[in-house]
């Protein structure tokens, strides 16, 4: 188990180098999506048109923040942390395109994400979950807001971040996810504990 | 009955739930980190333990989801707060503009954010008569919905419910695996038994969200199934945020009611270790205690 400080936008050979288990800080910037914005970005792939921010490279969070407008019409982060990631899972190839390498979140992702993790070199990493204020310590700014109109959660934040972790890589780029090995490990113990 | 003192208690109640998580939660929360054996999830359970300390330092919500919001008012005669629905939307509005709660609840086909957290049928509360009480009973949860996505529910039959109980036992650990991480563990689990779909789903809810975590189930029965099945599912190693690790879940919460002859409706329903509620009992004398 390794740590590494990343900065974005983060390239192939560093994110096919993290291994299962290591620990990453990002610095730089995060993008927060959630369904409404994958579904945004789908839509617009399909028509042809522009995305809203440059994905190579970027940091995908599966994440609604809590901002509060101030007087000079900036935003100010309250708290964020990370929502239940296989709600994205139809979009794992998706991703991989748009060049993404960090998708951060909680509770793992499956089998398409794991696929994609490996053709299209990008890793999956565990955020602490419920850990909101904690996280946000690592959010400098928000530098804009995209689609406010989906509300607050749905909304595309483009965050200013140093040292935002710790992040524990859940899903590596060659095929190993310690969500799927536990899951299996569990299965067996229940097979022998509570035979039918 | 004084309305003035039960508007202020719910209120407070309200906005006490949503910057802190319950004693009993922390106090098991704490209990896992001392006797966790794995280094990833000893630094999961030791951020959950620190993000409570900065919530609380900063004044800020411990989780940026508030999750949804459901209420349990039991009354006695005479004693039903006067449109209590009011006072707990405009705690609810106060909280989201101070950026404790994020706006959150949309409508659920066209997807648009109420902006305060209430709409239709939210906040949801849940009304409960006991004749001859002299109190007033108020429990508010915020539950938080990814871990929704893990619930279950299945209407089960006597064949279904197996030898000792081994079919209702394998749907509960198999539904736990499942959700592994996706609830937020270390999380904890609610489990309706009886009635029809709708009874029991209730149950779930209730069981998880008004009892101490760290109770004993006076049914002896239930007591007996909560405690083996809590041991099970933390021996499977699923941990702290479903990365490994000792413990996994914290509590699991059953409540039964008598059901047909034909099945056995059960309802799985998963509690993130954000275990945002709190609740108090006000006497008709004017007298406050807290009961979460």
């Amino acid at each position: 188990m390794k740590e590494y400080k990343l900065t974005t936008p983060v390239s192939e050979s560093e994110a096919r180098g993290l291994k299962l288990g290591d620990v990453v800080y990002v610095s730089g910037h995060i993008f927060t999506s959630r369904d409404m914005a994958h579904l945004k970005y789908k839509a617009l792939l399909e028509s042809g048109d522009p995305l809203p921010k440059d994905f190579a490279g970027a940091a995908i969070f599966h994440a609604g923040p809590v901002c509060l407008k101030q007087p000079d019409g900036s935003w100010k982060l309250q708290l964020i942390g990370p929502t239940t990631s296989i709600r994205m899972e139809p979009y794992a190839e998706m991703v991989g395109k748009m060049g993404a390498k960090l998708i951060i979140g909680k509770g793992g992702m499956g089998d398409d994400t794991l696929a994609a993790c490996a053709k299209y070199g990008y890793v999956y990493l565990q955020a602490a979950p419920g850990c909101a204020a904690k996280l946000a310590q690592g959010v400098k700014a928000v530098k804009d807001v995209t689609y406010f109109e989906l509300g607050m959660p749905e909304a595309l934040w483009d965050l200013e971040v140093e040292n935002f972790g710790p992040l524990v890589v859940g899903m590596d780029s060659e095929g190993n996810s310690v969500y799927h090995s536990l899951k299996k490990a569990a299965i067996e113990k229940m097979e022998k504990d509570y035979p039918l | 009955m004084n309305e003035q003192l039960i508007k202020q208690e719910i209120h407070d109640a309200i906005i006490r739930a949503v910057t802190g998580i319950s004693d009993d939660v922390k106090g098991l929360l704490e209990e896992a980190l001392a006797k966790e054996t794995n280094p990833t999830a000893q630094s999961m359970l030791s951020a959950m333990l620190e993000n409570l300390s900065i919530a609380k330092a900063a004044d800020k919500g411990v989780c940026q989801s508030p999750g949804y919001p459901t209420s349990w008012l039991s009354f006695g005669d005479g004693n039903l707060p006067h449109d209590i629905k009011s006072t707990i939307m405009e705690a609810l509005g106060e909280a989201t503009k101070k950026g404790y709660l994020r706006p959150s609840i949309v409508d659920p086909l066209t997807r648009e954010n109420s902006g305060n957290n209430t709409g239709k049928g939210v906040p949801n509360v849940e009304f409960e008569y006991n004749p001859g009480q002299e109190y007033v009973d108020f429990i508010i949860s915020f539950k938080g919905c990814g871990a929704e996505l893990g619930n279950a529910i299945q209407i089960m039959t006597p064949a279904k419910l197996g030898k000792d109980l081994v079919g209702l036992k394998r749907f509960i650990i198999e539904t736990a695996i499942n959700a592994g991480g996706k609830p937020c563990p270390p999380f904890g689990i609610g489990i309706g038994i009886g009635g029809q779909m709708d009874m029991c789903a209730k149950m779930s809810r209730k069981a998880i969200s008004t009892r101490r975590w760290d109770d004993v189930n006076p049914d002896p029965q239930l007591a007996a199934l909560e405690k083996e099945l809590k041991d099970e599912i933390n021996s499977l190693g699923i941990g702290a945020a479903g990365t490994g690790g000792d413990t996994v879940c914290l509590a699991v919460k059953m409540e039964r009611a008598h059901t047909h002859t034909a099945i056995c409706p059960v309802a799985i329903n998963f509690h993130c270790w954000v275990a945002r509620r709190a609740g108090v009992r006000i006497y008709n004398d004017g007298r406050v205690e807290k009961l979460l």
